[in-house]
């Protein structure tokens, strides 16, 4: 049987395991180097010291390559230009880019408003090419994923009176949500290069080190991709929904549970119900962008077992990791400290960690029974941190939108019963999160590359959503942008199963389609009505692999 | 800051039927509009899930006859429930104002329910309105129907009662559903003027509208001085609803909300779905949030004759003084069954458009002039014969009215299919029903 491997680009480690189906054969831990990631990832898999490469079939990978990008605002520039038509104000929101408005209006169902303004692109031609540095564009609709086309005559148009490197559409980003829709077109294309550069570094330096395996890259929603499918800005927070995902293979399905994954340098809290992971009802939210990307719900707390403690007035987590912990060798006392002094975890100098809690003590208190104090009270704020971002959590569960009868009348309540805690400080958490959250907390075999091993053991996933309007005979697709032409019935109860069917598998393709995996989302009918006359129907319907594991892991 | 609480129920999956007007179609290009502009992203704008309203919350307003379990009350039941979401939200101060965009509509049910009717099944906003009554204490409340309808049910809800202002802007009942909401229709014997109606000839446009909130709305307000401002935000008024004779624009219905600052708005009607839904919930929504509506234009333009604006202010001075006019005029009577007391009689008919057929009422309201005063709805079904009887013993009822509801119940019981009890002020309700027996609520 092949091997997968999995490797999960953490703050500061990165983690790698390898499976053979769901039996673990091997476990790797290195540093993370946040400047060369291929090199971070190269010696990662030495270190999981495989025989023979050639057995390698797959190499999930959860990068930070995108996110670190975007976070540290290395990007290019880009021009942004949008037809935003009537409507809400687009200074409502805050534009953490600027861009420039161009006349041209399409509505909710895709029919052109006004028309663009062909002049006014002129002088936008004669703007762009007064100088010669080659641009990236980016063009955005309002309802641009209901149709494409003013879109595309005006990239069209640029492409013969600009010569620009790149042009990016909004329409590739079929869902609604036109702010999100232009920031999301405009990250994607402005980390396209950089993308690129890492994508093909990586085959060829695999190539050479004699792997042929297949690489995939985790997204947020904890999807699985493969590396020349993917559009690079949906690489970000593949780490925490990595986290979701070694929970998954590493429980049994049940009902409900919290997964709080506790890394170096942040903890990131998610919620598995009916063994899957919730996804968010928003995109994600990078740095000052909101974007389209589908992200798992998860809280990433500042906070982590390295986080730097101070005590001013009162006692405080940092939000920074300063080094290791104390206990380590680092410059200052951390939660890892005080799990080490009260013999929580097996690891670290113990005398050390004493010492670098003491520091946060003037000298007269400085005496075991306030070291104790000290140490649980670190513990418990941490705990209080993640129990917060849970409560948040269970929140957003509570207002997640519902527009159906069925959905108000069939909601189940959001349980969780217990928790499950992965990080290699997982351990040393439980006492303060079991009594500040009030539920069993259970921790894994493996939770130091528990991350890692849901990157491993990811399944590939696909998604085709359809949006049918039968009467203007026109259809999107969410995932991809793709519109095209219905050329079936006016009322198509019967034309659209089959008609999704095929959209999907030729979206899938070089996924194996399990047919067990895959869901089929009942179709929605809305008839259009006009008079008393039924002249069409708007269809929407879905065919999807979900996020999910491969399987459970076996010891 | 606050925000403005949103809570978006389309009812995707219920219609009255396939081409009903109140189908699923009504609010999928209001989704699509909303979901395109971001209006969820939005820091001021809070986004709320659907609940789904108690038995005993229905029952202490309206009576669901002859009994709530013969009725399939759950969109009903979601879209009065998504009211009382807000409610809650608002009253507990998480939220400045709200705006509950679901459907069905309820405006025109009334006190007793035997089906559907112009629509709806349950009264959204009267519930909500006995909801901040009964949990929060709230004593006055004002409620502004600017549905295009006269707001019948709601009217009919309230009539009786000396703490609930009921205003209603609307298309002339002689021209439009329900054929009511004359402006001598000022309230019942003991909550005289607690109504207002002003009915407006077909064609009226932004301008006119304003006119009549500044100049005899709003005023009113002023003088009531509720602690609750109510809008049962029908969009109807649009110059492109199919159903109505108005020239009312999404700029408009924005300065409409603007003037009327509901602290809670509740969707009624408006079934142009294309034409004017999209635009004008999202101006509604924007005006909530105080935020810059002027950008939102509908695709299409105006067509329908505008009512001359000299013309209209005429119209309305004539009718003002109609209104000024009208004077009480009540029969009193006795009845076998009624307690001791003076009793006002008022015969009603009441149809059923949905499924055609009519409710044959007769209210009892015992003068009091402590509060205002229990009221008995003999009602009976025409079609079927059942007949069922809905004693209420008003919020702030005097002792002798309290006891007079409980007296009425023992009596009637056993003599009709069901008799409901609605104690409003201890906010507890029970049925007595030919074959179930006495429940409490």
């Amino acid at each position: 049987m092949s091997i997968h491997v999995g490797i999960d680009m953490g703050g500061t480690f990165t983690d790698a395991v390898a499976f053979r189906g769901t039996q673990l054969l091997g476990k790797a831990k290195v540093p993370t180097q946040s400047d060369h990631l291929l090199d971070t990832i190269l010696s990662a898999l030495e270190e999981l010291g495989i025989q023979n490469p050639e057995e390698v079939t797959r190499i999930n990978v959860s990068t930070t390559l995108v996110t670190n990008a975007i976070l540290q605002n290395q990007l290019p520039s880009v021009d942004l230009f949008l037809f935003p038509g009537h409507g809400l104000d687009l200074r409502s929101f805050i534009w953490p880019v600027s861009y420039r408005r161009l006349a041209g209006e399409i509505d909710y169902r895709g029919r052109e408003v006004q028309p663009p303004d062909e002049l006014e692109w002129h002088r936008l031609a004669q703007c762009l090419n007064s100088d010669c540095n080659p641009r990236k564009i980016a063009i955005v609709g309002k309802f641009s994923h209901r149709n494409k086309e003013h879109e595309e005559r005006l990239g069209a148009f640029l492409q013969n009176h600009c010569s620009p490197e790149a042009i990016a559409f909004g329409h590739r980003w079929g869902q609604a949500n036109f702010y999100r829709r232009s920031l999301t077109t405009y990250l994607n294309l402005a980390t396209s290069n950089l993308f690129e550069q890492f994508s093909v570094n990586l085959q060829s330096a695999l190539g050479l080190r004699g792997y042929l395996a297949q690489v995939y890259i985790l997204r947020a929603d904890g999807g699985l991709v493969a590396l020349q499918k993917l559009r690079p800005v949906e690489s970000i927070y593949s780490g925490p929904a990595a986290s979701m995902l070694g929970a998954l293979a590493q429980n049994q399905p049940e009902r409900g549970y919290l997964v709080i994954d506790i890394g170096g340098t942040t903890t990131d809290i998610g919620l598995i119900l009916g063994d899957k992971p919730l996804l968010s009802t928003k995109g994600a939210q990078i740095g000052a962008f909101s974007t389209l990307i589908r992200t798992l719900a998860v809280r990433s707390v500042p906070v982590g077992s390295d986080t730097a403690v101070m005590f001013g007035d009162t006692l405080q987590l940092s939000n920074q990791r300063s080094g290791p912990a104390y206990c380590f060798g680092g410059p200052q006392p951390t939660p890892t400290d005080a799990m080490c002094y009260l013999g929580l975890v097996d690891f670290g100098d113990s005398t050390r960690a004493a010492e670098g809690l003491a520091m946060l003590l003037p000298v007269e208190q400085r005496d075991p029974a306030n070291l104790r104090w000290l140490a649980e009270e670190i513990l418990a704020l941490m705990a209080d941190e993640i129990g917060k971002a849970a409560e948040d959590l269970d929140r957003e569960w509570h207002e997640e939108p519902a527009f159906k009868i069925w959905e108000v009348i069939h909601r189940s309540a959001a349980m969780h019963l217990h928790a499950w805690a992965s990080g290699g400080a997982a351990q040393g958490l439980v006492p303060a999160l079991n009594k500040r959250l009030r539920i069993p907390v259970y921790i894994g075999k493996h939770p130091e590359v528990s991350t890692a091993i849901g990157t491993a053991l990811a399944r590939p996933t696909f998604s085709t959503t359809l949006h049918l309007d039968t009467y203007y005979r026109q259809y999107c697709i969410e995932e991809t942008g793709e519109q095209g032409q219905w050329t079936g019935s006016r009322r198509a109860q019967t034309e659209v199963a089959p008609f999704l069917q095929k959209l999907a598998e030729t979206q899938a393709q070089d996924i194996e389609i399990n047919s067990q995996e895959v869901i089929y989302e009942p179709f929605d009918f809305y008839p259009i009505i006009q008079g008393f006359e039924t002249v069409g129907q708007i269809i929407r319907g879905a065919i999807h692999i979900p996020p999910g594991v491969m399987g459970r892991v076996t010891e | 800051m606050k925000k403005t609480g949103l809570l978006f129920f389309p009812a995707f999956d219920w219609a009255l039927s396939e081409t009903h007007p109140e189908r699923e179609e009504r609010l999928l290009y209001t989704q699509e509009q909303l979901l395109e502009e971001g209006i969820m992203d939005l820091p001021q704008i809070r986004q709320y899930q659907p609940g789904m309203a108690a038995v005993n919350d229905i029952l202490l307003t309206q009576g669901v006859l002859p009994h709530p379990n013969e009725h399939d009350l759950d969109p009903h039941r979601i879209a009065a429930g998504s009211a009382l979401v807000l409610g809650q939200a608002w009253a507990t101060g998480q939220i400045a104002n709200g705006f509950a965009l679901v459907r069905p509509p309820g405006h025109h049910s009334g006190a007793t329910v035997w089906d559907n009717r112009g629509f709806c099944t349950l009264n959204n906003e009267a519930i909500l309105v006995n909801f901040l009554r009964s949990q929060y204490g709230y004593k006055k409340i004002a409620i502004v129907d600017t549905d295009v309808h006269h707001g019948d049910g709601t009217q009919d809800i309230f009539y009786h009662d000396p703490n609930i202002l009921f205003i209603s802007v609307h298309q002339d009942g002689r021209t439009l559903f329900p054929g009511t909401g004359f402006t001598r229709e000022k309230g019942g014997p003991n909550a005289w003027d607690s109504v207002l109606n002003i009915p407006l000839p077909p064609g009226v446009g932004d301008d006119g509208y304003h006119y009549i909130l500044e100049n005899w709305v709003l005023p009113r307000l002023e003088k009531f001085n509720p602690e609750v401002i109510i809008n049962s935000a029908g969009q109807d008024n649009h110059f492109s609803d199919p159903l109505a004779s108005m020239n009312v624009t999404a700029q408009g219905y924005a300065k409409i909300t603007d003037l009327l600052k509901p602290d809670l708005a509740v969707l009624e009607g408006g079934y142009s779905i294309e034409g004017a839904l999209p635009y004008v919930n999202m101006a509604i929504i924007l005006a909530l949030a105080g935020l810059d509506y002027r950008y939102v234009r509908e695709s299409v333009k105006p067509t329908r004759p505008q009512l001359n604006f000299s013309t209209f202010k005429h119209y309305c001075e004539e009718l003002k003084s109609l209104n000024v006019q009208a004077r009480p005029s009540w029969l009193m009577k006795d009845a076998p069954f009624l307690p001791t007391g003076k009793w006002y009689h008022v015969p009603r008919s009441i149809y059923y458009d949905t499924t055609g057929f009519q409710e044959i009422c007769y209210d009892w309201i015992r003068q009091c002039s402590h509060c205002g005063g229990v009221v008995l709805l003999d009602s009976q079904h025409a079609g079927t014969h059942q007949r069922a009887a809905v004693i209420r013993i008003p919020f702030e009822a005097c002792s002798v009215c309290v006891q007079t509801g409980y007296d009425l119940f023992e009596t009637l019981a056993g003599h009709r299919d069901s008799v409901l009890l609605q104690d409003q002020p201890s906010g507890r309700s029970k049925i007595w029903h030919l074959d179930k027996g006495v429940e409490e609520y």
